[in-house]
């Protein structure tokens, strides 16, 4: 039976877990299990739409928005439950992103145009925010957006767009302001990607998928209620929403999966039981438990209902960079299998070049770990310069 | 080193713009890879009329007479500009091969490659493969680039043995490799053979070296290619290269490349010298464990400096972290030839 919020409200974490738990393993499609390449919208839409005819699309979402009201400890438990699972993520940025910020910032008519298309997934949405030339420094970013009567006219280019190729809408960060100081001139709008003067150019990347485009903006033109909130406060309304992001990224999951299927590697290629081998495994399933203890400090925080302070940085940094130490070790012990373009023998359990080749971004994007490291040099240990 | 020596190097180094065009411009090996077989047999022809198929054939033979530093200078040079033709694995067996095969090698007729391993890791001919009456039974894995070969020198119980890919009881299976190159599993089933002698293992272990000098090629390559980015890239207003911590990253970095230069020039010398048994397989397996390790280092923080650019295909760096993912296992992982350097350094002085 599929409990009701108002169910899932009465249980404590452990049911609500495992009802969680229960729902998805009845509800997702088997085939798209642990799928070796982030899916495009032609491939995850029968678990979006799962999702948004159950009403738990939108976990984080007020109820009276169509959203299922949880708090932010409760949203992770179902994500650690979905990723539990192999289940897909699915194209979120109108949940996860855009969401949240009209919800906060929208106008009343935004909110009733906006929200209960990307609910029903008729509205899928991009985020167009990094420029070629404003990568870790976001806020030099160069797209401009000028007022002609009842118009906004874009130009510019983004990039780094993940899968701005399925989404009939992005969300863009543009410059409003040339003079004022580079945070402060920047403007947040809603943009329908069919509108004249949008191109959109996949980029193929290393694991040779096109998740992400380049979405360039030649004379673009939208109606001025397009904008969110008061023109120049773009950054600040964006800053404001990435704290969660900070904890989804820093989640143990990621790597625990890795650790898992190094174990089944180095089983199939009979170093488990090599000293050697057992001494660099155990390194990396303490460094993953500790993240874990760490994570479950910030989720506290969170299920206390206080903000998140700027050291959440460190959850990325470390999670990114065992990461990456989990699929270095993989190749270390794949011999030939090293450098195979597909899975060994068509197993997807068995895959270090590409889970080696996937874990190399998770260092640049979401603020690169250049900028994590900054940002806790500067803002929590309070170092000069 | 001698003066003729480094003549010899200077020539060499000159003589690769003929396959690798000045800047190191990679329209070639982007237009090759992921095709079958993956290179190009003009090119191979042209490799062998600039005498490098027998680079390390005695003149007397009808090669070049030249020693592994001077092969090792040729491989680098190549790997830097990613060229795909199996020149390195095919110059380690060059020696070994009869005077009819190795004539066909030394005119740029054929292409020939060793298949020795029976395990995923390995830089010792498979003992499983039996020779016996003039045909050959096993399976050997990995073997670089065997859709294009046409012979295989196939390590043996006793030494090596040559089979024509065509022949009946040969079957090659090819799976692709990050590079867009491919590596084949080769299955004989009773296939005509005939003897190669002894010397397997010294083949593979001067193949084993010459991966190394090509992990340095790729590694300073994909250096060069970073550092000019610091220089260009500007973020918060200056030149990324300009941020000390990215700098303290990049004076790590040639630490790298100045340690494997270091380890397979020495290597390469002590070969030349005539460096045998463990003192050999120590030298080229301290070479090898370095130029793996350093070369996965320098082409996965080249893409890491680079940003996102550096996560697309059509940016060139990211080439060079595919090809270092072949080459790095390739003739035996780090952890191989640590735990050999282990085994055969007991025996040697230090």
């Amino acid at each position: 039976m599929t409990p009701s919020l108002d169910d899932l409200d009465h249980m404590d974490d452990a049911g609500f877990r495992l009802a969680v738990r229960g729902w998805v393993q009845a509800h997702y499609p088997p085939e798209l299990r642990d799928p070796p390449k982030r899916l495009h919208w032609r491939e995850n839409k029968p678990w979006y739409m799962a999702l948004s005819e159950q009403g738990w699309i939108a976990p984080g979402w007020p109820r009276e928005l169509g959203g299922m009201g949880l708090s932010a400890a409760r949203q992770l438990l179902m994500m650690e439950e979905f990723e539990r699972h192999g289940a897909a993520r699915t194209n979120d940025h109108g949940i996860v992103m855009l969401g949240p910020l009209l919800i906060r910032y929208g106008t009343a008519a935004q909110k009733e145009r906006f929200l209960p298309r990307i609910l029903s997934g008729e509205d899928i949405w991009c985020q167009g925010y990094s420029e070629p030339n404003a990568g870790s420094d976001l806020a030099s970013l160069a797209t401009s957006a000028v007022r002609e009567g009842d118009e906004w006219v874009l130009t510019g280019q983004k990039t780094w767009t993940t899968l701005a190729n399925d989404a009939n809408w992005i969300f863009v960060l543009a410059r409003t302001d040339r003079a004022a100081k580079k945070q402060e001139g920047i403007s947040f709008f809603l943009v329908p990607m069919d509108a004249p003067g949008i191109t959109v150019r996949p980029i193929i990347n290393l694991d040779m998928h096109d998740e992400f485009c380049e979405v360039f903006f030649d004379g673009v033109r939208i109606p001025a209620d397009h904008l969110v909130g008061e023109v120049n406060q773009g950054w600040t309304m964006a800053k404001a929403l990435l704290g969660f992001e900070r904890v989804m990224i820093g989640s143990p999951k990621q790597s625990a999966y890795a650790l898992a299927r190094l174990r089944t590697l180095a089983q199939h290629m009979d170093v488990w039981d090599d000293a050697a081998f057992q001494d660099s495994y155990v390194r990396l399933r303490l460094d993953l438990l500790d993240h874990t203890s760490l994570y479950e400090t910030y989720v506290e925080v969170l299920r206390r209902g206080e903000m998140l302070g700027a050291d959440v940085s460190m959850l990325k940094l470390h999670q990114s960079d065992l990461l990456q130490r989990i699929t270095d070790t993989m190749l270390e012990i794949a011999g030939g299998n090293a450098g195979l373009l597909e899975p060994m023998g068509g197993n997807r359990e068995l895959n270090p070049a590409g889970l080696f080749i996937q874990a190399r971004p998770v260092t640049i994007y979401g603020g690169s770990n250049e900028i994590q490291r900054n940002i806790l040099a500067k803002a929590v240990l309070a170092l000069p310069g | 080193m001698t003066p003729e020596t480094q003549e010899n190097i200077r020539m060499l180094r000159d003589s690769v713009a003929a396959v690798v065009p000045p800047g190191g411009g990679l329209q070639r090996v982007r237009r090759l890879r992921f095709g079958m077989p993956g290179f190009d047999r003009g090119v191979w022809r042209q490799m062998a009329e600039m005498g490098w198929t027998g680079l390390r054939v005695p003149e007397a033979a009808g090669g070049a007479g030249l020693g592994m530093v001077e092969a090792c200078a040729l491989v680098e040079a190549l790997a830097g500009g990613l060229v795909p033709e199996p020149l390195a694995a095919c110059m380690a067996v060059a020696p070994l091969l009869p005077g009819d095969v190795l004539g066909r090698v030394l005119e740029g007729h054929a292409v020939v490659v060793p298949a020795w391993q029976e395990r995923a890791d390995a830089v010792e001919p498979g003992a499983d493969t039996v020779a016996r009456g003039g045909r050959v039974t096993g399976l050997k894995l990995f073997v670089p680039m065997a859709a294009g070969a046409d012979l295989f020198l196939v390590a043996v119980q006793d030494g090596a043995v040559l089979v024509e890919v065509g022949a009946a009881g040969v079957a090659v299976e090819c799976a692709g490799t990050q590079d867009g190159g491919h590596v084949g599993t080769v299955r004989l089933d009773g296939a005509a053979c005939r003897d190669a002698g002894p010397g397997m293992q010294a083949a593979l272990d001067d193949a084993a070296l010459l991966t190394a000098a090509a992990l340095l090629g790729v590694m300073e390559r994909a250096f060069a290619m970073t550092l000019e980015f610091m220089r260009t890239r500007t973020q918060f207003g200056r030149a990324i290269g300009s941020f000390q911590a990215l700098q303290h990253r990049a004076a790590d970095l040639q630490v790298q490349v100045a340690l494997t230069r270091a380890s397979v020039e020495s290597a390469a010398a002590a070969l030349d010298a005539g460096a045998h048994g463990p003192a050999r397989q120590a030298a080229v397996s301290r070479a090898k464990a370095r130029a793996a390790e350093a070369g996965m280092h320098v082409t996965r923080e080249a893409i890491q400096l680079h940003g996102g650019v550096g996560y697309t295909d059509e940016y060139d760096v990211g080439l060079f972290l595919r090809r270092a993912m072949v080459l790095s296992n390739q003739f035996g992982s780090a952890r191989l030839h640590r735990a050999r350097f282990a085994a055969t350094s007991l025996e040697t002085d230090e």
